[in-house]
């Protein structure tokens, strides 16, 4: 079997987000980035099959700036074969990081791509959805088990209110959610190893799709502060509060 | 002599008198956290907590203590090492009130704060205009930045920007008399006679009531990186360390190390701590580098420095953070390892320091004279060792007893510390004297070094009003 696994570079989950000054977007400059989590849980799920024999090559791929190219060596480092840039200096939105991958998928044949459900970034959670519609695959979105047999992968995904279990044909499209897997921390040798894995570019004018953005951003401002809590005396003072100040009841 | 019984009526018409609402505090309910200790060890007594909240009412307590020879303990976040926040007496004067940042100025690269700021506070309000406050400790969430100074505490950055004492510019201190000597000068360079903040730093309350502070910032931290190796023995964890600092000099941030005891009782003790590797290794360093800037070079250098260690056979493997969650929990198992002990069983403690050189010979001697003495005494040697500072903690034998364990803490403790004095060390790397360590104060320290702080002890504070029974056993000072 042959995995597909994009990566996506986004501003580390524990770094507190600032927007810009003049609202075009939030500040990316002199802040500490990572791959998406999600992301790092799906490469797990690919080296973990690779491990048990189950997958020949992983190929890690990222859509973006040249610095991409350090998320990929961290998927290179974690175990992925080989990596493949998708360059431009664009922000994609899911629909255009989906034709962009639909593309890879023709030029790559894999059996499977396993994806985080969401960027942290974003939030979108629509590209793998959107992915798995170009390529008319089935998918299995919000992964927490994966069970392959025969030419078949059984997804337990988390729904409302439970467990789903899907039975789906490869090659097929999943989405990993958080209890999929905990990802390994990088050695040193590995990432040594990963240096001389292949990683190829290529510009994404190449690839001759319409990636420009159906949305345009207006403005991008903080959530207003939250103006500090109250301590009331007594249950009538609370009544009181709830009905004549924040005229909740 | 200082007055140690509970104040009279008078008295504390003085103090309420002199202070603003919601100042004093005098159920036993409301005193009850000024006078226990985290250690859950010992217990203080007093029958008054003030809290000031501002330079002005510190110095009308002290001037209504002094004349009345109450004794005053200063209190900052209650999380010292050797109950020197205790109470034996007299009030207890908090300075959880005492927390405005008065002036923080970029340009000038320091920041004057009151003695009652919590550390992660200032943390994130000099990081907020991109400076950095380099102190960190695992009790930055409660500590106040008073009573860093007042202990000069170290912690996990020292290795790179010196103890709080190098953060200080200048000082405002209330004297035990209630003089108010206002120092917060912003100076880099001022050599005008004795540089008096000094004897303040690292007093243990016991010369007079520090109320603020200007110390230094600097440029925030632009790139982190964190690994974590595994080697064979503390002597390599040295070398490791003497060839980092050559090739990557003050790139370095913190360098600490834990045995494999350590990474086993954080895991058995503390949730969600995961090994990072899967085989079990004898030794473990954590190496945080960093830079100023967003520094893509950083990274490189540090793999390559690592890359060879490996290759040399100098370290057994490593693992490197890719992302901040990751670079965190290698963090926690490092601060969590002095919990997870004290959930194993009962520990002594020994917080010491050594020639840097020194280190891995004081823990093999260390190690051998103490199971000598108590066989099946389990050694957890951990901490700051790019400072040459060792937490020497003893757990005890899995099938003794926990007070015949303990019973033998003066025996043991005397044991290391000879073994330390003989190597250069100090018995007392960062956590201070308080009341556990007055003796080794008094055994270790040469005559004449005792002598000049029984003077400065007197000058300041001639009616021994400040901290008493800290330090000093009562009896040394007369
Ligand atoms: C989890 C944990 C980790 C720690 N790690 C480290 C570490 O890595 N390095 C290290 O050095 N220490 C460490 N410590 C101990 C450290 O000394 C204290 O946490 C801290 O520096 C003391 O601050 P505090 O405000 O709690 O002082 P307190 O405990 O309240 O007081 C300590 C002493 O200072 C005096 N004092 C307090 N405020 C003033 C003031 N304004 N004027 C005059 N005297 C005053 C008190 O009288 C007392 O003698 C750690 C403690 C904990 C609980």
């Amino acid at each position: 079997m042959k995995i597909l696994v994009p990566v996506k570079r986004v501003i580390d989950y524990n770094v507190k987000v600032r927007v810009r000054q003049d609202g075009s977007g939030v500040e990316t400059v002199n802040v500490k980035m990572s791959m998406n989590p999600f992301d790092e849980i799906a490469v797990e799920e690919a080296i973990r099959l690779q491990e048990a024999g189950r997958a020949e090559e992983i190929v890690a791929i990222s859509i973006g700036a040249p610095q991409c190219q350090e998320t990929i060596r961290t998927a290179l480092a974690m175990g992925a074969d080989r990596g493949i840039l998708v360059e431009t200096e664009q922000d994609l939105e899911p629909l255009g990081v989906s034709k962009v991958l639909r593309e890879c998928v023709d030029r790559e044949s894999p059996d499977l791509v396993i994806m985080g459900k969401q960027a942290i970034d974003d939030d979108c959670n629509q590209t793998a959805q959107i992915l798995a519609g170009l390529l008319d695959w089935p998918q299995g979105a919000f992964a927490s088990t994966l069970k392959f047999s025969d030419g078949r992968v059984d997804v337990t995904r988390e729904i409302d209110g439970g467990l789903e279990t899907l039975s789906l044909l490869l090659p097929a499209v999943i989405s990993a959610d958080l209890r999929l897997n905990e990802p390994r921390y990088v050695k040193l040798p590995n990432i040594m190893k990963a240096k001389k894995k292949p990683l190829d570019t290529i510009p994404i004018e190449e690839l001759g799709i319409d990636v420009a953005p159906r949305v345009s951003t207006i403005k991008v401002e903080e959530p207003p502060a939250r103006s500090g809590g109250i301590m009331v005396a007594s249950v009538e003072e609370l009544v009181d509060k709830l009905k004549n100040d924040a005229k909740v009841i | 002599m200082t007055d140690t019984n509970p104040p009279s009526e008078r008295f504390l018409d003085a103090i309420r008198g002199a202070l603003g609402p919601g100042a004093c505090i005098t159920d036993q309910a409301g005193i009850e956290p000024y006078v226990t200790e985290w250690r859950g060890i010992l217990r203080g007594r007093c029958s008054l907590v003030t809290r000031p909240t501002s330079t002005a009412e510190v110095s009308r307590i002290l001037s209504i203590c002094n004349e009345a020879r109450v004794a005053v303990t200063p209190q900052g976040g209650n999380t010292g090492m050797v109950a020197a926040a205790l109470p034996q007496g007299g009030i207890v004067l908090s300075t959880e009130r005492l927390n405005r940042i008065r002036e923080l100025d970029s340009d000038n690269a320091a920041m004057v704060v009151e003695a009652g700021c919590v550390l992660k506070d200032l943390q994130d309000a000099a990081g907020q205009v991109g400076q950095l406050l380099p102190l960190s400790l695992g009790a930055e969430g409660s500590c106040h930045i008073g009573g860093n100074l007042a202990t000069n505490a170290g912690g996990t950055m020292t290795v790179r920007f010196g103890n709080a004492r190098d953060l200080v510019l200048g000082l405002e201190v209330v004297l035990a008399g209630g003089e108010v000597w206002d120092g917060l000068r912003t100076l880099r360079k001022n050599n005008t006679g004795y540089d008096l903040k000094h004897l303040f730093i690292g007093s243990e309350g016991t010369l007079g009531v520090i109320t603020a502070a200007a110390l230094k910032l600097f440029p925030g931290l632009g790139s982190t990186e964190t690994v974590l190796a595994a080697l064979n023995t503390p002597d390599d964890v040295l070398k490791l360390f003497v060839r980092l600092r050559v090739q990557l000099g003050d790139d370095i941030l913190g360098f600490e190390t834990f045995p494999s005891l350590g990474l086993k009782l954080a895991r058995k003790h503390i949730p969600d701590i995961r090994d990072p590797f899967a085989g079990d290794y004898p030794q473990y360093a954590l190496v945080e580098a960093f830079s100023h800037r967003r520094d893509p070079v950083l990274r490189e250098s540090l793999n390559e420095a690592f890359a060879t260690a490996l290759d040399d056979g100098l370290i057994l493997d490593a693992v490197v953070a890719e992302s901040q969650a990751q670079s965190d929990a290698l963090w926690r198992i490092r601060e969590s390892i002095p919990e997870a002990h004290a959930k194993e069983g009962a520990t002594i403690r020994h917080d010491v320091s050594v020639p840097v050189s020194k280190v891995p010979q004081f823990l093999t001697a260390g190690k051998t004279l103490v199971e000598q003495r108590l066989p099946g005494v389990r050694v957890i040697a951990f901490g700051h060792i790019g400072d040459g500072n060792i937490h020497f903690n003893l757990l005890q034998p899995e099938d003794m007893a926990k007070d015949r364990f303990l019973a033998r803490m003066p025996e043991l403790n005397r044991a290391v510390h000879d073994l330390v004095d003989s190597l250069g060390g100090s018995f007392s790397a960062e956590h201070g004297i308080g009341m556990v360590k007055r003796e080794d104060l008094a055994r270790y320290r040469p005559a004449v070094e005792l002598r000049m702080m029984r003077g400065i002890k007197s000058l300041l504070d001639p009616n021994h009003i400040m901290n008493p029974g800290k330090l000093f056993l009562p009896e040394d000072l007369g």
